[in-house]
């Protein structure tokens, strides 16, 4: 059952069209992530989500209640914000107390139900010992981990988290994703994540929504997102190094580097589109070596292999080659729209 | 008394013995730290010159307060005898601060000081708290300019206004009374301190307004919770300045009040203390000094928040 219902939402910026008609439900108990480059308009959406931003057009609904023109106080949410937002003047008791202060003049707790639930959702977040303290005295992660709990101690319905992993160390990053996650399936909370980082929203999401420009490019699970890519901006977006994208005959194929391999490691090149592959530098990275070079016949477009160290392929530098795709990894695209094209036969036109 | 004709006596020697004792226990302070080694020498005298500079001007913005205090205690053949060196000839005397405080209304233009020094603070924070915080987050374009326009009303002066606020204060039928202050003095007041404040607001990440509203609380007790204690630094200066500018406002008090017992300090005690080309030089000084120093160490404690509230307005304004 989905709890958040969005409908063609939109939201301009005088003549800047930040989301630009966006359809999306979001069920009960998911984590979904909305990722996108900046300045294609997720934080917009999210924003409006909370009821920080008013949107031009369109209506949001959230638990089957029409919240459009609702304040953000009324629409049982919470969010984490980039910078964390933690309020400078109050311990971290207060801090995760503040919303439920707000709370009280409504649903009738005494202070040690308040205290109570406060100690609760630090103990959860492993803060416990750090509630007199000051927001100044702590470190990133826990600054986080206070941010989450004050989101967390009133059981919103829906929790907003906007970047709130991107001012922490690469290090603490990958813990705290994990954590969050973990964190997430226990309370069974259904949070919408905002990031621009694919790596984060491959590895937290159920579903991702791909952005750009306003759109929603693709909705699905990561795998789906990666694999069954829905138009050439959602192909290249996601996966480091991005998709090689070459044009041929009125329309446009890509295949991922991880899939352009030496011939010879393909079991049937009967099933494999041979490329002709001048290779002008190999970079070793330990686990894979980066092979930089052009297709033959498409010598304007740089072409990244990825081939994996242990495969015992002696690549010289400089030098012709024969690489191979499997057909099932190629994708093609529409030469204008860049939408996606179902078509296997294009494949022997190649 | 014995006590402070001896200090008196002894005035500039106690100063000097006061400082050198100063520096001398700092130095001795970093030889017992550190020892006296060679860098240590060296530190010192690399230090000394600089200190020198503070010392210098520590002087001279310390002159007008000991040459007030001193004079407060001389008598009328000694402050008038030529030469006139900073020291007493004659024995110190209290006469004149007792004349200040029975024989003039001292003590009322205090109170009528206050009075109306608090109640334009109470109003003004009244008026400007919403107005600045309009100005720091809920404008456009055109609320910066409104901003601008609001100040410029703060650089027309009084000496043009006074005229015709003198018939709105008739009219109002307030001449006499130190209400007619009150209700004047906020039009220089109100856009000085919307100007300062809106800078300390600026100052606060709207974030936090943000995630307050999230929280649970509308925009008002966001303002209240989140944005007032945070930019507590700035509402206090704030108050600072704005008393200190009815302090020494003297023009419309001294065309509004002619009610001696009414008057406000600025007025009264200039009038009151010169007569003709008469100077009571002694009660004069007494009456300013002891008005200087609350309000210099007012400043002193929030010279910082001050500081930071004009030049914060200054980079974002």
């Amino acid at each position: 059952m989905s709890i958040v219902q969005i409908n063609d939402l939109k939201k301009y910026f005088n003549d800047v069209r930040a989301v630009d008609g966006v359809d999306l439900a979001i069920d009960q108990g998911e984590f979904l992530v909305i990722l996108g480059p900046s300045g294609c308009g997720k934080t917009t959406l999210m924003r409006m989500i909370a009821g920080l931003e008013k949107p031009t057009a369109g209506t949001i609904q959230i638990g089957g209640e029409d919240v459009t023109e609702l304040p953000p106080r009324k629409r049982g949410v919470s969010m984490v914000f980039q910078s964390y937002a933690l309020y400078p003047h109050m311990n971290v008791f207060n801090n995760i107390a503040f919303p439920l202060r707000a709370q009280r003049r409504e649903l009738k707790f005494d202070k040690r139900q308040m205290r109570e639930k406060v100690v609760h959702t630090s103990r959860l977040l492993e803060i416990d010992m750090l509630l007199d303290r000051r927001p100044r005295q702590l470190s990133g992660g826990q600054r986080q981990r206070v941010a989450i709990a004050r989101a967390m101690v009133t059981q919103p319905a829906v929790l907003l988290l906007d970047e709130p992993l991107s001012n922490l160390d690469a290090k603490l990053r990958a813990n705290a994703r994990d954590e969050l996650r973990d964190f997430q399936r226990s309370s069974n909370i259904t949070a919408v994540f905002v990031t621009h980082d694919q790596i984060e929203a491959m590895g937290l999401g159920d579903r991702i929504v791909v952005m750009s420009e306003g759109k929603i490019q693709q909705i699905g699970s990561p795998q789906r997102i990666y694999d069954d890519p829905a138009n050439e901006f959602v192909a290249t977006f996601l996966g480091s190094p991005s998709m090689n994208i070459l044009s041929a005959n009125g329309f446009r194929f890509g295949f991922r580097p991880e899939h352009f391999l030496p011939k010879t490691l393909h079991d049937s090149p009967k099933n494999s589109r041979i490329f002709h592959y001048y290779v002008k530098r190999v970079e070793y990275l330990g686990s894979d070596r980066l092979v930089y070079g052009y297709v033959h016949g498409h010598e304007d477009d740089l072409t990244l292999a990825k081939v994996p160290s242990n495969v015992r392929a002696s690549l010289d530098i400089e030098g012709d080659y024969e690489f191979a795709v499997h057909y099932s990894d190629i994708k093609f695209f529409d030469q204008d729209s860049g939408r996606r094209i179902e078509q296997q036969n294009l494949a022997k036109v190649l | 008394m014995g006590a402070l004709v001896w200090i008196l006596h002894n005035f500039w020697t106690l100063l000097v013995a006061l400082v050198l004792a100063l520096v001398g226990l700092r130095i001795a302070w970093r030889f017992y730290k550190y020892g006296a080694t060679r860098a240590e020498l060296a530190y010192i005298l690399r230090r000394s010159p600089f200190y020198l500079v503070v010392l210098t001007f520590c002087f001279f913005a310390a002159a007008p307060f000991l040459i007030m205090f001193m004079h407060t205690f001389k008598t009328d053949g000694d402050l008038y005898r030529r030469p006139q060196p900073f020291i007493f000839r004659q024995d110190p005397t209290l006469e004149h601060l007792d004349a200040l405080f029975n024989n003039t209304a001292y003590l009322d233009f205090i109170r009528n000081s206050v009075v109306v020094g608090l109640a334009v603070v109470v109003i003004t924070l009244a008026l400007s708290l919403p107005a600045a915080y309009a100005l720091a987050r809920l404008t456009g374009r055109w609320g910066e300019r409104a901003g601008i326009l609001m100040f410029l009303v703060y650089l027309v002066p009084p000496t043009l206004l006074f005229i015709p606020m003198f018939r709105i204060v008739v009219l109002l039928g307030l001449k006499d009374d130190p209400m007619s202050l009150i209700v004047v003095y906020p039009s220089f007041t109100v856009p000085f301190s919307m100007w300062l404040l809106s800078g300390f607001f600026k100052a606060v990440p709207p974030e936090l307004e943000e995630a307050a509203l999230v929280d649970g609380y509308n925009r008002v007790e966001a303002f209240l919770r989140v944005v007032l204690p945070l930019s507590l630094p700035g509402i206090i200066s704030t108050i600072v300045f704005t008393f200190t500018l009815t302090l020494h406002e003297f023009i419309y008090g001294l065309v509004f009040i002619a009610d001696t017992s009414q008057r406000t300090l600025s007025v009264g005690v200039p009038t009151e203390l010169i007569l003709g080309d008469v100077y009571f030089w002694q009660p004069l000084l007494a009456a300013a000094l002891i008005i200087a120093i609350p309000v210099g160490l007012a400043y002193n404690l929030f010279l910082d928040s001050l500081v930071q509230g004009f030049t914060m307005g200054a980079v974002k304004g």
